[in-house]
């Protein structure tokens, strides 16, 4: 069986500073892994590059087997991977239906002229798009927010709108960058429970996150960075028990946080 | 090899006033990220003050090189209180929006200034009387460069270094460099944005009040349209020199002066804006923040 | 999120508009013909500015080509003028996507000057009498009535209807656009662009579609412009032409229908109805711009009202 995405010596310089040097792991068909690393670590960077925002200056990022190094992000979402952002990035000006069904943007097939002119087929579609964010936010227990400007609802709502966006699209993989941070406990429960009724829709998961009740959770296999290279892979008993680990990433102090 | 001398110093001379001009716009972009559309117009009003100036106290006839002096002086101080008074009215309320709006408000000053120079003074060109300035004119390998064309470029190259010494050495200067980079961090070390602020807009319309007064000095008329054309081919000349940066203005300015001489001396002269324009579209595309400007990467 | 007066606002402005040759003389029908050109002019202007978020300051070239191609076609060729349309919409939009290419590359600002560069360089061109077609600074003048069906569309009123009926049709347009996938592809690249490409938006075309679009329908108001005038000359396409439809927009309400008919009403109507003021008048407009800036930084008539 072939990976779903492949990161084969992935390495990134910006001016002088390698921020992922020889970054290589694959992640199989309905895995949720798990990256993680302290801050600066590259984990973001890895990600932009995974996703077409940064060219990688070495190595090759592969999704079903397929070079997709250096393609422009639409291409990358077009192939089936979405995203949301460390700092959420909602569109500002819409409410929470709208910001969901833009996730919808890679099924729409009407052609813009059909949308100028209104024609019957391009408001059928229209329908059953809304019909489908509905039925979105519907699953995440969005709808009572469904016409509020998504910017101006509580942190943790909004990171739940962006979830809703990427499964909108239908996608193969995505990509979260720290879901919990900004989290309360019960939240991020309820973040690991979506996780988990993702990834049984068949949709694959990769994550940054530095909350580790939630890494432990939820990650079939976790991939460890520190100053831009890997330093551990592994299970989640693994990581919890591997000596680099604590030591680069957890340090001294934070190691309560870990048990 | 007299022509080549002639448009060098001809460059140079228009290139000093673009220079001067540009360094208001920089600097508002710097500060602020405003493309001040009513700079140019500003410029050129400081030349109708000169020239009022001129010809009320001068009376005719030779006039000494004090009577010129205080005209830039009046020019400077009326063109620098219009400046502050138009960031007051037209740009602090404006901070916070989208800044579409601040660039429209600055578009209607400017309709404002062009069209108040009209019916203050004339909806015809002003002349500068003759006989202002000595008429010496030098000879040097065959191009003759006349008294005005050095005192411009003199005086300008003396203002540029004064404003780069300024900027560059004195804590006020370090102070404008920092609300350049970053107006929140300047803030919260203390800097006073609001007098930056208000400074540039003092700095930038009085070293363009001089350069506006040269314009009128050195082609002998004015009209209130100018402040468009010379502020349009100032502005390019910041884009060229890098937009905010004070150095790049300078050097945007002359280069485009010496250009502009050379494609005048050597190409159609029908042609000649769409050839300038054609070179700032061409340096955009190549390198979208001018010559100094540096690239900076969005982070995600 | 867009409120129910923005959405049917420009559907409203229009009926009323409908009564306009009733109340009106002649020479204020023109006027109203003529805002209705331009009002098509701000709303293609709309389109690229307010909907996409490219600050285009050179939409007048499109405007220009629009009226010069129905002004040569018709004068040197004796083609009619509606047979002149789909062409003047057609060079206009390649035109639009061929400048496209460099526009949105840059970001901003500098793809606000450059735009104003093309604009510079299109007023030239036709100064300079382009492949001898453009008739230099004179321009092209003596074109032909409208002919449709055997009728000649040759009193005011009947021009006025013509423009009020291609205006009507550009508001359903944008209403239209904004209830299609590629209007709120716009939308998502102006408010995020990255946020966009990660929902797998492409950039360039999406915004190469929008500036062919809106060149296409300013090269329909550019059709209607030349046959109200009967001539074209370069003086109507000017970088200050394209200021003032920029300044519409922003003034107006960016995307939003009514607000920009209002904003073209102020920006060309008013200063028709104070030729009283004789020279004060446009001081008098820049001071109302700043004034409608500080007081509504949002526009005239916002697409979305702030949230208190
Ligand atoms: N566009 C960029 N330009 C320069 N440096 C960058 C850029 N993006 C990220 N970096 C640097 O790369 C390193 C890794 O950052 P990042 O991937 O954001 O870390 P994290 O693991 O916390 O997500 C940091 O030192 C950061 O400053
Ligand atoms: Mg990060």
């Amino acid at each position: 069986m072939t990976a779903l995405l492949e990161l084969r010596n992935l390495g990134i310089r910006f001016g002088g500073l390698r921020a992922v040097n020889d970054l290589s792991f694959t992640i199989e068909p309905g895995q949720i892994v798990a990256l993680i690393g302290p801050n600066g670590a590259g984990k973001t960077t890895a990600f932009n590059m995974i996703t077409g925002v940064y060219k990688p200056t070495e190595g090759q990022v592969l999704f079903a087997g397929r070079d997709m190094t250096g393609n422009p992000p639409y291409r990358i979402a077009g192939a089936g991977i979405m995203r949301t952002f460390q700092t959420i990035r909602l569109f500002s000006d819409m409410s929470v239906l709208e910001n969901v069904r833009a996730g919808c943007h890679l099924r729409v097939r009407q052609s813009w002229w059909q949308g100028l002119l209104g024609l019957p087929v391009q408001r059928r579609e229209e329908k059953a798009l809304t019909e489908r964010a509905h039925e979105i936010l519907h699953r995440l227990n969005l709808d009572q927010f469904a016409h509020e400007l998504a910017v101006a609802l509580p942190y943790g709502v909004q990171r739940r709108v962006e979830l809703a966006r990427t499964l909108a699209a239908d996608p193969k993989l995505i990509i979260l960058d720290e879901p919990a941070a900004g989290l309360n406990d019960n939240e991020s429960a309820a973040l690991s429970q979506s996780i988990f009724s993702i990834r049984d829709k068949g949709i694959t998961i990769l994550l940054v996150e530095h909350d580790m009740n939630v890494v432990m959770n939820v990650a079939d296999k976790i991939v460890v960075i520190n100053f831009g290279e890997k330093i551990a892979e592994g299970l989640p008993d693994e990581i919890r028990n591997d000596p680099r680990v604590i030591e680069a990433y957890l340090g001294r102090d934070d190691e309560e946080e870990i048990s | 090899m007299g022509t080549f001398i002639q448009q060098m110093f001809n460059g140079l001379t228009v290139g000093g006033i673009y220079a001067l001009i540009a360094l208001g716009y920089t600097m508002v972009y710097g500060v602020m990220r405003l493309i001040n559309f009513a700079h140019g117009d500003l410029c050129i009003l400081g030349a109708f003050v000169g020239l009022t100036f001129i010809t009320s106290f001068g009376g005719g006839g030779h006039l000494g090189a004090a009577m010129v002096i205080f005209a830039f002086v009046a020019a400077v101080l009326v063109v620098a209180a219009a400046g502050v008074l138009l960031e007051l009215a037209a740009y602090r309320p404006l901070r916070k929006a989208d800044r579409l709006a601040a660039v429209v408000s600055a578009l209607g000053a400017s309709m404002l200034i062009e069209n108040g120079i009209m019916l203050v003074w004339s909806p015809q060109v002003s002349v500068f009387p003759s006989g202002l300035l000595p008429t010496t004119t030098y000879h040097i390998a065959g191009a003759s460069i006349s008294f005005v064309q050095v005192m411009i470029i003199a005086v300008s190259f003396v203002l540029m270094a004064a404003l780069y010494l300024f900027v560059n050495h004195t804590r006020f200067g370090t102070a404008i460099r920092a609300a350049a980079i970053d107006q929140d961090a300047a803030r919260l070390m203390g800097i006073n944005v609001n007098r930056v602020i208000a400074s540039v807009f003092v700095i930038g319309p009085a070293l363009g009040a001089v350069g506006g007064l040269f314009v009128g000095i050195y082609y002998r008329e004015v009209y209130f349209t100018m402040g468009w054309t010379y502020g349009l081919y100032a502005f390019i000349a910041a884009i060229l020199g890098g937009i905010g940066n004070i150095p790049g203005a300078m050097i945007g300015g002359i280069l485009l002066g010496l250009f502009n001489a050379f494609a005048a001396g050597y190409l159609s002269s029908s042609w000649q804006d769409a050839i300038t324009f054609a070179l700032l579209i061409g340096i955009l595309l190549v390198r979208p923040t001018g010559i100094l400007g540096e690239r900076v990467a969005e982070k995600v | 999120m867009q409120n129910l007066a923005t959405k049917y606002g420009g559907a409203l402005l229009w009926i009323v508009g409908l009564g306009l040759p009733l109340a009106l003389n002649d020479a204020w029908v023109a006027i109203a013909a003529m805002f209705a050109i331009y009002s098509v002019v701000a709303l293609s202007e709309d389109i690229i500015l307010g909907r996409g978020g490219m600050f285009d300051m050179g939409h007048a070239v499109y405007f220009g080509i629009g009226a010069y191609v129905t002004g040569i076609l018709n004068v040197n060729y004796g083609w009619p003028i509606f047979a002149t349309m789909p062409v003047a919409m057609l060079l206009a939009a390649a035109v639009g996507a061929l400048l496209a290419g460099p526009l949105i590359r840059l970001r901003g600002d500098y793809l606000l000057v450059a735009s104003i560069g093309f604009n510079a360089i299109f007023v030239l061109a036709m100064q300079n009498n382009l492949l001898g077609l453009t008739g230099g600074s004179d321009g092209v003048a003596g074109l032909d009535i409208p002919r449709l069906f055997g009728f000649q569309l040759a009193s005011q009123n009947s021009m006025f209807w013509l423009d009020w009926v291609v205006l009507g049709l550009v508001i359903l347009l944008m209403n239209n656009l904004d209830r299609s996938e590629f209007g709120r592809t716009l939308r998502y690249l102006k408010q995020d662009e990255l946020a966009a490409t990660m929902i797998g938006v492409d950039p360039r075309k999406a915004k190469t579609l929008a500036f062919a679009l809106g060149a296409a329908v300013a090269g329909l108001a550019g059709t209607l412009f030349a046959v109200q005038l009967s001539t074209v000359s370069p003086s109507s396409f000017v970088f200050t032409e394209s200021v003032t439809l920029f300044a519409i927009v922003i003034v107006g309400g960016q995307g939003s229908v009514p607000g920009v008919l209002l904003g073209t009403a102020l920006m060309f109507v008013l200063p028709e109805v104070f030729r009283g003021l004789a020279q004060y008048r446009y001081l008098v407009f820049g001071f109302a711009m700043i004034l409608v800036m500080v007081l509504r930084p949002q526009g005239l008539w916002p697409r979305r009202r702030a949230r208190a």
